[in-house]
């Protein structure tokens, strides 16, 4: 079996390359993920330094807990 | 002591979130392309790379309101969204080095004081994936449906235990096969890719699959030989019709854009 969406990448000639739309959850992927920039988790105070970035660990553990508090939204209302 | 004064032109309250540094991008080719919260996209450049950036709010972008805010979802998918946007505009004009979400520096000396300081760094990335898009590939095992003869209720004890330890082995014979599966999968694709990656699997609660997922992975692949890839997955997909082979691209080079370590 094969699901293949490969946008519409046959253009004729133009310019600018054609990309297909991430979804969500493969954005998150990499932008919490591996899909990071600057390696290592530096997490730099406002006070005296100018880059401020957020640990990966902090980033996941926080989807999960809005996950899990949504659904426990969604328990409580079936009930 | 007196605390340092902002530099003229920018408020102690904003910052400049950096979305992806590119080289040789053509700002006409971006001027229609909005930031964060609608705000305009400026190019900050140092010699031949630029950073895209914006003005965004250190009351909610600061290191304390990103710990809050990051916790709430809903916000957490506006800012990928919108940094996604950027992400893409620029990607199909110019090679294209994404950032992490959520990099804010306080003004515009400080994002050139990246990019002197990543200037090596970021030149071997976007010499990397120049002409090339990402391209994704997972492998999914679909939930198996009972036998047919084992849906009736169990005769004895033994019958029942008989049928558990059948259960067992055939799970663990397919789980091994559709991990030998995955590794072949990836292994033909990573041969004809310039660089490969393996994410963990996905949490089934964010990405709504069903089944169980045996390979999430990412390949850059030159876009002159997008087409071939693209008929290789399909290939694979056939060859192997006790999984889905799903396939998706092209993307911009969020996998391969890593800084390494120094």
């Amino acid at each position: 079996m094969t699901v293949l969406d490969s946008g519409e990448q046959r253009v004729e000639r133009q310019p600018a390359r054609d990309l297909a739309p991430v979804a969500l959850v493969d954005l998150l992927d990499r932008l919490l993920g591996t899909g990071v920039v600057v390696a290592g988790d530096v997490v730099v105070s406002l006070a005296g330094v100018d880059l401020v970035e957020i640990r990966l660990q902090l980033m996941i553990s926080s989807v999960r807990a809005a996950m899990e508090q949504g659904e426990q939204g969604r328990e409580a209302g079936s009930r | 002591m007196t605390a340092p004064q902002p530099p003229v032109g920018v408020s102690a309250d904003t910052g400049r979130y950096l979305y992806a540094v590119c080289r040789g991008l053509d700002a006409a080719a971006v001027d229609s392309v909005q930031g964060i919260d609608g705000a305009t996209l400026e190019l900050v450049d140092h010699r031949d790379l630029v950073a895209l950036v914006s003005t965004v709010p250190l009351s909610s972008y600061g290191e304390e309101a990103l710990r809050r805010n990051l916790e709430d979802l809903s916000w957490l998918e506006t800012v990928v969204r919108a940094h996604d946007t950027v992400i893409h505009a620029a990607a199909r004009h110019a090679p294209t080095a994404p950032l992490r979400l959520a990099t804010v520096c306080f003004d515009d000396a400080a994002v050139r004081d990246r990019l002197r300081e990543w200037y090596v760094a970021l030149t071997d990335v976007l010499d990397r994936v120049d002409g090339c898009s990402e391209w994704s590939v997972k492998v999914l095992v679909p939930t198996e449906a009972p036998e047919p003869s084992e849906t009736a209720a169990p005769t004895s004890g033994a019958d029942y235990l008989r049928r558990k330890k059948s259960d067992a082995a055939r799970r663990a014979g397919t789980a091994e096969a559709a991990t030998a599966t995955a590794h072949l999968v990836h292994d033909s694709l990573a041969s004809h890719a310039r660089d490969s990656r393996q994410l963990p699997p996905q949490d089934p609660r964010l990405s709504g699959h069903e089944g169980t997922m045996v390979l999430n992975a990412a390949y850059l692949v030159p876009d002159d030989a997008a087409e071939a890839f693209a008929g290789l997955v399909a290939g694979l997909g056939a060859e192997h019709p006790d999984v889905v082979v799903d396939g998706r691209g092209p993307w911009p080079p969020y996998s391969f854009a890593m800084l390494e370590q120094r």
